[in-house]
């Protein structure tokens, strides 16, 4: 018994330092009990002292033995709002954002505050991925970084569900997109009177801007891999030229198209299919582009923020845009913040407005010309030999194809009336999974096993009140301007939601119809068939397989369809596979003939040059004559100086000369071609310098005494000193011109 | 003793010895130290010596805690009758130094499926497949979880060293088991979903058994969709990752072509079911990073600096796993004509990671980072966004904790 009363238990609490923190933070936010204040440039941050110390080295060193009731600390300059704001923010939710453009200056202020638990290797990720994130897609400019020690994201979820009363609102504003486009224009306007004109048009454009994108996200990622990869092969190169020509060409019939504003949006839509089909990446890229400078503004906001707020809505701003969760999300957050980033907002948002509309003008004009060229091709791809490009061939192609197909399939249409709904939907569906998110964090931080929804929702409601009262006081009157303003940006980013739902259904389209006429037998087949063979061939895989499951089919049957279907797939791999063959005959063809005209150019060039060649033997040898002639040399005071002079000079054609008779002298014209460049050079160009230009002709004479060195041999058993010579540095040669210069003279 | 000494002498050499005869069965320590070196299905032979040995052996057994991998590249492909993983496994489960208590093999789907045999007649393929598929499940010890999947292509590291050359084999009979011994704080488990009968709900309580949902210590989610081409096979995958994408965990995986075996699911498994495979990793110790190559990352420069953000994470190499999971359409082609264009730029950064994955229909992952002290990772709401792609690789690194 009296063991049992003396052991002691203990009680330890996984939630407390979590919760802790969490209502620290709710006394910072209404600033209760704080015992500091940071001037961080120039604006005011009011924190807890033991917090800070806490926290960091620096307030730590600052703080400890400080005794004033409200203590000032202001921050070297060092430390910007920009990178001190999160920090503050982790202090007390352990929850850090970062996006590409605080990234450097939270770091910088963490490495100069001396900030626990937060470890370098983050931040040299994130600058790896945002240092190459210029080009990249995944433009995702926050990241978040929790501490793990004491999880409380919690925090965030209390706060998106604080205002009830914007709800509907938002959500209103969503669904009559159109009637409170000019609204948001309006505000705009009031934001930035130098609206340009585009951006007045009709609010129904904006709204198909927003399906066109939606639906290029849609068909981006559901075109099967393989298809891209063949795409990938040999398409992309050749594609891109012709991109930009479509795109110069059609910015001229925009304004007509843009006058037809309430196109269908099926018309919309297949254009974005055809150029999703057609610049695979180019689009995305485009897309990508876009996508970054619409959430740039978002990401910008918040660093304007004057006021501590907090950030974790910000994130709902990205890519959920359409959800009025999201937007929601979005409100709170501006709800939240002081106004002085508003105006700045208004200009910054309608850079994304005015890139999108460029966007689905080119769109536009992309579609309506390729349909225009689609036309006189003929389907069959009997055409090679047309003048077209091939690029031009494949586009066009692929355009017949994309129009076809989009005739033949039955869902496409549907697809129309889909994209707004599923909008609808995906945001219906982010109610529960929002859901499922908070339990799971609720329990996370309880650590209990019952489900924490009930946690959640006592945490939500508790600070509820508090916070909007706040925020109620923080916002100033054009909040309304800043909501409208904000919520007009959202419906440009393409929906994920539907992109992700449509990765499931269209998955494997591979919708590469052909038209070629189906074998006899085929057709034979074909009346049999509940569907014709076109159909077949069109399909997605998935439609397919459904479509085969609706009727009811003998085996004979399936074995016919498949049969139809792989020939028409194999017809186009095949047809492909000439193509391409074509296509590199061609590019080998052309590679031919320009060396071939290299070969002649070549040839010239070495006619020229041997003509020049001989011109300057014959000077020579008429020089050297002259000069034995006026020297009136005997047979032996020549070998004299053949012998006295450099043994590489070419006397030894005098020897001969004046030993042998004339046809002797032309069999030793070679030796003086062996001779390196100098007397070739150094004798023609002094005395006929108007015939040789000196520098070209002693480079080019280089040569060919290689070339000729053949009939050198054959003289070399008359002169002994021929093959001495060949041998010889070139050192030597201008000795010998020196040399025979000075004769020269002295002997005249 | 006499019949110790019995047994020892029917050893051979050391019968002529007493003394040693003496030390092998009396001597833990000497004993321990020799059988270090035997390989475990050799050490659980040996433990059926006496009670000494198999103590010895047992300890041994314990310590080896590595975890190993047997691979089969295109060097051991070409016999016609059995896949070269099954070859090349039943050879090297004798060498095998850990007792495998998770494995997870992945093989080409045309040579391990054997398409063409059997061309439309789906349920003579499905044997076919599950013959192999056993013969491969019958390698490893009975209470050990195995997850079999084949895919398009497969990256593999060439057995022995760490630091050998990952390859990445797009096509060709090729595949890897990597075989998880059991680790102390940490916790590998299978999970399966399946989606016949149609339209099953997704009951919460299943994720929890597997350590999916409630769980603390859940680090790493290797999640794979199979028979993805089928209706409605990618939505449901979305529905599944979606209720656990929302954690602070990493996720990687992506579609595979089908699953082959799955030991600890007791549901059968059905020619046209669709579903969800996946290995769970949870423990404290466990410290994990992915990064996303993005259809941009289409030269070997980017490929460099997309490793040089994994490596930025700051992940301990001791003791570590690489897995690329890629798209079918990257790889030789989309490099240009260059091939193992990433698996050379991972090992380049990372000199002492063994690689594995394949080339699969579509990729799950996204940039994050998961360690014991903190995770990051981007906010969103609708985490799905960031999840699913095609066209693009994902790098996992996954620590199994230091080696102590």
């Amino acid at each position: 018994m009296s063991l049992s009363e003396s052991s002691v238990f203990a009680y330890e609490s996984l939630v407390h330092s979590a919760n802790v923190l969490l209502s620290l933070d709710d006394q910072r936010k209404k600033d209760v009990l704080c015992d500091v204040t940071v001037l961080v440039e120039g604006q005011r941050f009011r924190a807890h002292r033991s917090v800070l110390a806490a926290c960091s080295s620096y307030f730590h060193s600052k703080l400890v033995g400080q005794a004033d009731a409200q203590l000032h600390i202001s921050l070297p300059e060092e430390v910007t709002v920009k990178g001190f704001e999160p920090l503050i923010q982790f202090a007390y939710t352990a929850t850090l954002y970062l996006s590409k453009d605080n990234v450097d200056e939270v770091c910088k202020c963490v490495e100069f505050l001396g900030v626990r638990d937060i470890e370098e290797s983050c931040f040299q990720f994130l600058r790896f991925k945002f240092l190459d994130s210029t080009a990249d897609q995944q433009e995702c400019p926050r990241k978040k970084c929790y501490s793990s020690h004491c999880q409380k994201p919690d925090i965030n979820f209390s706060l998106l569900d604080q205002r009830d009363l914007e709800v509907d609102e938002v959500e209103e504003l969503l669904k009559n997109k159109n009637a409170q486009m000019p609204q948001c224009k309006l505000s705009r306007c009031q934001g930035n009177p130098e609206v340009s004109p585009p951006l007045q048009d009709s609010p129904s454009r904006t709204s198909e801007t927003m399906c066109l994108e939606k639906d290029a996200a849609l068909s981006l990622p559901s075109l099967c891999p393989k298809y891209r990869k063949f795409q990938k092969a040999f398409g992309t190169d050749r594609v891109r030229p012709v991109e930009s020509d479509v795109e110069d060409v059609h910015t001229s019939s925009v304004l007509t198209v843009e006058t037809s504003e309430n196109k269908s949006l099926g018309a919309v839509q297949d254009c974005a299919d055809l150029q999703v089909m057609l610049k695979c990446e180019e689009s995305s890229s485009a897309m990508e582009h876009e996508e970054t400078k619409t959430v740039d503004p978002a990401s910008q906001c918040p660093s304007e923020r004057t006021e501590e707020t907090s950030p974790p809505c910000k994130s709902s701003a990205d890519p959920p845009g359409l959800y009025p969760l999201s937007l929601f999300h979005t409100y709170d957050q501006y709800g939240d913040l002081s106004f002085v980033g508003v105006q700045n907002t208004t200009a910054l948002t309608e850079k994304p407005l005015s890139g999108v509309d460029a966007q689905e003008e080119k769109a536009f004009g992309e579609s309506q010309d390729l349909h225009l060229k689609s036309e006189p091709v003929p389907r069959e791809d009997g055409s090679l030999a047309s003048d077209r490009s091939s690029v031009e061939r494949e586009v066009a192609e692929h355009l017949a194809k994309g129009f076809w197909s989009d005739i033949c399939s039955m869902d496409s249409p549907c697809q129309v009336q889909l994209s707004p709904t599923v909008t609808k939907d995906g945001s219906e569906q982010t109610y529960p999974q929002k859901r499922s998110e908070c339990p799971w964090l609720g329990i996370r931080i309880s650590e209990s096993p019952e489900p924490g929804q009930r946690t959640f929702t006592t945490l939500s409601s508790v600070s509820c009140p508090f916070i909007s009262t706040l925020s109620a006081e923080g916002c100033s009157s054009s909040l309304e301007i800043g909501n409208d303003d904000y919520a007009s940006e959202p419906p440009q980013e393409p929906c994920p939601y539907t992109c992700v739902i449509s990765l499931g259904e269209d998955s494997e389209t591979d919708t590469e119809g052909d038209s070629e006429s189906c074998s006899a037998r085929e057709q034979e087949c074909e009346v049999k068939l509940p569907f014709n063979a076109q159909r077949i061939i069109s399909l997605s895989r998935n439609d397919f397989q459904s479509l085969l499951k609706m009727h009811k089919l003998t085996p004979e049957q399936l074995d016919c369809i498949h049969d139809i279907r792989r020939r028409s797939k194999n017809r186009i791999a095949a047809q492909r596979c000439r193509k391409r063959k074509l296509d590199c005959i061609q590019n080998l063809e052309s590679e031919i003939e320009k060396l071939q005209n290299e070969k002649e150019n070549l040839l010239k060039e070495r006619d020229h040059i041997l003509s020049t060649l001989g011109e300057t033997k014959q000077n020579l040898t008429g020089l050297c004559q002259q000069v034995c002639k006026e020297a009136a040399l005997s047979q032996e005071q020549i070998q004299v100086l053949a012998k006295y002079s450099a043994s590489d000079c070419p006397l030894s054609f005098l020897i001969s000369e004046k030993r042998k008779s004339t046809p002797d002298g032309e069999l030793a014209l070679p030796s003086i071609l062996s001779l390196p460049e100098g007397p070739s050079a150094g004798l023609p160009a002094r005395k006929q310098s108007h015939c040789y230009p000196s520098a070209s002709g002693s480079s080019e004479t280089g040569c060919p005494p290689g070339q000729e060195a053949g009939p050198t041999p054959s003289a070399a058993p008359r002169e002994p000193a021929g093959p001495v010579e060949l041998g010889r540095p070139s050192g030597g040669i201008s000795d010998f011109c020196q040399q025979m210069t000075d004769k020269c003279t002295t002997d005249e | 003793m006499e019949r110790v000494r019995g047994r020892a002498a029917s050893r051979g050499s050391s019968s002529a010895d007493p003394r040693g005869t003496f030390v092998l069965s009396n001597l833990a320590e000497v004993v321990e130290r020799v059988l270090a070196f035997l390989p475990a299905k050799a050490l659980l032979r040996v433990a059926s010596v006496c009670r000494l040995w198999r103590e010895c052996a047992r300890r041994v057994l314990r310590t080896q805690r590595q975890v190993t991998w047997i691979s089969a590249g295109l060097a051991g492909a070409g016999h016609l009758e059995e896949h070269c993983l099954l070859r090349v496994g039943a050879q090297e489960i004798e060498n095998v130094h850990i007792l495998p208590s998770t494995v997870l093999y992945m093989a080409d789907s045309e040579t391990f499926i054997n398409l063409e045999e059997c061309r439309g007649h789906k349920r003579a393929r499905k044997r076919m497949t599950m013959e192999t598929a056993s013969a491969i499940e019958k390698l490893f010890p009975k209470q050990c979880d195995i997850l079999g999947l084949v895919t398009p292509g497969i990256v593999v590291t060439p057995m022995g060293s760490t630091s050998n050359r990952p390859q990445e084999i797009e096509l060709g009979e090729s595949g890897f088991a990597l075989l998880f011994p059991q680790m102390e704080g940490i916790k590998i488990q299978p999970f399966h979903f399946s989606n016949y009968p149609k339209d099953m709900p997704l009951e919460l309580h299943q994720f929890t058994e597997v350590g999916l949902l409630e769980n603390p210590d859940l680090r790493v989610v290797l999640v794979f969709g199979y028979n993805c081409c089928r209706t409605g096979a990618s939505n449901y995958l979305e529905r599944v990752v979606s209720l656990f994408s929302d954690m602070n965990v990493i996720l990687a995986g992506g579609q595979v072509d089908n699953l082959v075996s799955l030991t600890s699911g007791s549901k059968p498994m059905h020619i046209d079911a669709t579903g969800v495979v996946g290995l769970t990793f949870s423990g404290q110790r466990i410290q994990s990073a992915t990064v996303l190559l993005t259809e941009d990352v289409n030269d070997e420069k980017s490929v460099e600096a997309a490793m040089q953000r994994l490596k930025a994470a700051n992940i301990p190499e001791q003791n570590t796993i690489g897995f690329m999971f890629a798209c079918v359409g990257r790889g030789f082609q989309y490099y240009r004509a260059k091939g193992n264009v990433e698996a050379d730029a991972f090992r380049k950064l990372f000199p002492n990671v063994p690689l594995f994955g394949f080339f699969g229909n579509g990729e799950i992952g996204c940039d994050r980072i998961v360690t014991e002290n903190f995770t990051l990772k981007r906010c969103s709401e609708v985490e799905d966004v960031d999840l699913f792609h095609s066209y693009t690789t994902v790098m996992a690194l996954i620590h199994l904790g230091a080696s102590k």
